[in-house]
């Protein structure tokens, strides 16, 4: 059976052979489409694996912060069992809660204050310091943030040591503000980060507790995921328990929705083309059929039943759909190379300084499964456009076929 | 006569618009008979070769082949029919333009799943006999008229069927290539047994067959 179908197939290559000018131009119909379509999604795909190394590279994936949920109107607090069983999450390597709070110093420069275990600075925000060290547990000690260290440092002369007195307004019942004054220490200045942590004030959770922060349960859990791979499942874990994930990672989700429609919207145009090669084969096909009434009446005549009609028809489609698939991979990658080598220095001289990484990467990137649904697409589609001549072959009466001068 | 290969009893070929091609016809070949059909056109001898050989179906009537009746509703058996137990010569020869006159005269044997070294060996062997060993890689295009035919005859012959229906086979040719024709086809049914059912409109090529039928109307005259 297998033998005899590679005879057919060696029959369909010499029957289009005859017939070359026809099927250069029925080939290059699906190579076409074929082309369009491994281009397309080749861009979109660089461009998708592109913005997500620079989220990867520019930012601490692996830092995730679950934030109070809604669930059914009803607002999911941060309680300690949620915290525990956020910890234990598959994939997470540590976790620790956090209170957050907002202070002004003296020289009215407002602080936002993050109250953490000391375990769980060292142990989830992984932190590197520019000047100092982190803060000793149960301390007045904390630590800044690079921005707000520096900002501190040049218009309120706050250095590393000196104590730094922080005041948290209230209003009493009249309305009149009431300012309670702390005093605390920087111990440490943080290297930057690149996130919203440059901008904050690290304590230990106890001393932010005591200055009055945190008596409706913890802000949130700061959750340090194993690897970039484990991100999205923890981030998942932690819908589950329904609280509200946030990180950089949502900038990747954010990227690949977005992504995934333009792959799909310039996919559905690309597919149009491969749509209209499809029909060039259906035409091809047919008049081939038209042509051969009499050689497939001949066939049958010598034995050849409807199955066997179908499949030498058949083989022909395949064929058109092998070539026309290759041949559009080969011109879809063609297309992608072009594409990387004007397309980068182009984006780059239009917007400017942002894209000067695309000049030595790649923007098109093609993926061997990429190619393979190229051509399983081509051969796909040829063997559909082939059915109803294949059909029609096939239910030709032998006799009036034999008859009939073609 | 020993026991007949092919029996038809009644046979009616009626086409819509009330074309009465065939009126019921009685046939009976004998194995080993080389029978000639003889007529004017349009006397039905075509329709009735072609529903002895199961391409066409009759609108009355039956075919039984070594006994067995031809159900000719079903289209499988039909196929095994024709592959196993029928070999066509036509007018018009009918090769494959693509294939060489080997490939063409394999080309039945693709549907009876042989494999490629059998097919090749026979159809060399019966290129041979039929006197063309040397025009094997020869395309279609490259053969005279009684050459093709020759290789169609090869062709019928290729699946060992027991039974060779030729219809018009030298229609096409002059008369010294249709004497060789003839004589090729006598030949086969001396040496190798085949039955042959052979339509011509020229009565002095039928006296090679050991018997003539004659046809007129759709019916059997003589």
């Amino acid at each position: 059976m297998n033998s005899r179908l590679i005879e057919f197939f060696q029959l369909a290559v010499r029957q289009l052979s005859r017939r070359r000018f026809r099927v250069i131009l029925t080939v290059a119909g699906i190579a076409i489409g074929v082309a369009a379509l491994v281009g397309t999604v080749a861009l979109g795909e660089g461009i998708r694996t592109q913005a997500v190394e620079a989220i990867r590279t520019q930012s601490d994936l692996t830092l995730i912060e679950a934030l109070p949920g809604v669930e059914g109107n009803v607002l999911q607090l941060v309680t300690p069992t949620r915290a525990t069983a956020a910890g234990s999450l598959p994939g997470v390597a540590s976790s620790a809660p956090v209170v957050r709070g907002t202070f002004a110093t003296k020289g009215q420069t407002y602080v936002q204050v993050v109250g953490v275990p000391a375990d769980g600075l060292d142990g989830v925000l992984r932190p590197t310091y520019l000047r100092g060290s982190g803060f000793s547990p149960g301390s007045d000690q904390v630590v800044l943030g690079a921005a707000l260290g520096e900002k501190l440092q040049r218009y309120e002369g706050v250095r590393i040591g000196d104590p730094l007195v922080l005041v948290r307004r209230s209003y009493d019942a009249q309305g009149r503000p009431i300012d309670e004054e702390t005093t605390v220490l920087p111990v440490g200045v943080m290297e930057e980060r690149g996130d919203a942590y440059d901008q904050v004030l690290l304590m230990d959770l106890d001393l932010a507790v005591r200055l009055g922060e945190g008596d409706g349960g913890y802000s949130g859990i700061l959750i340090r995921a194993e690897g970039p791979d484990r991100v999205f499942s923890v981030a998942e874990g932690v819908r589950g328990i329904g609280l509200s994930p946030r990180g950089s990672f949502e900038q990747i989700e954010a990227v690949n929705r977005m992504m995934d429609m333009v792959v799909i919207f310039l996919g559905i145009f690309a597919g149009l083309s491969l749509l209209v090669g499809g029909l060039m084969i259906a035409s091809t096909m047919i008049t081939s059929v038209y042509e051969r009434t009499r050689e497939i009446g001949i066939a049958m005549a010598v034995g050849a039943s409807e199955g066997d009609v179908m499949e030498m028809i058949l083989a022909e489609c395949a064929v058109l759909g092998v070539i026309g698939g290759a041949c559009g991979d080969l011109l879809g990658v063609c297309f992608a190379m072009v594409l990387n080598i004007l397309g980068g220095p182009f984006l780059a001289s239009r917007f400017g300084d942002a894209f000067l990484g695309l000049l030595d990467t790649e923007i098109a990137l093609v993926t061997w499964p990429l190619l393979a649904a190229g051509l399983l697409l081509a051969v796909g589609l040829s063997l559909l456009a082939g059915l109803y001549p294949a059909w029609k072959a096939s239910h030709l009466n032998p006799v009036e076929a034999i008859r009939s001068g073609r | 006569m020993s026991s007949p290969i092919l029996e038809a009893r009644g046979l009616s070929r009626h086409y819509p618009g009330g074309v009465r091609a065939l009126e019921g016809v009685d046939l009976r070949l004998g194995r080993g008979e080389f029978v000639a059909v003889i007529g004017r056109s349009g006397s039905g001898k075509s329709t009735l070769l072609n529903i002895v050989g199961g391409l066409d179906a009759p609108s009355e009537g039956s075919v039984a082949v070594n006994g067995t009746l031809l159900d000719f509703s079903n289209r499988r058996a039909l196929v095994s029919f024709r592959r196993e137990m029928v070999g066509f010569v036509f007018q018009q020869f009918n090769l494959i333009p693509s294939l060489t006159a080997r490939e063409n005269v394999e080309y039945p044997l693709l549907f009876n799943y042989r494999p490629p070294a059998e097919r090749q060996e026979k159809a060399n062997a019966l290129l041979a006999m039929v006197g063309l060993g040397d025009r094997a890689s020869h395309y279609p295009g490259q053969l005279s008229g009684g050459e093709q035919q020759r290789v169609a005859i090869a062709r019928a012959l290729v699946a060992d069927s027991p039974l060779i229906l030729a219809d018009e086979p030298t229609g096409n040719l002059d008369s010294a290539t249709s004497e060789g024709i003839f004589s090729l086809l006598q030949r086969l049914n001396r040496e190798r047994g085949v039955t042959l059912l052979v339509v011509t409109h020229e009565r002095e090529l039928a006296s090679y067959a050991d018997r003539t039928i004659e046809m007129r109307d759709g019916r059997v005259v003589a």
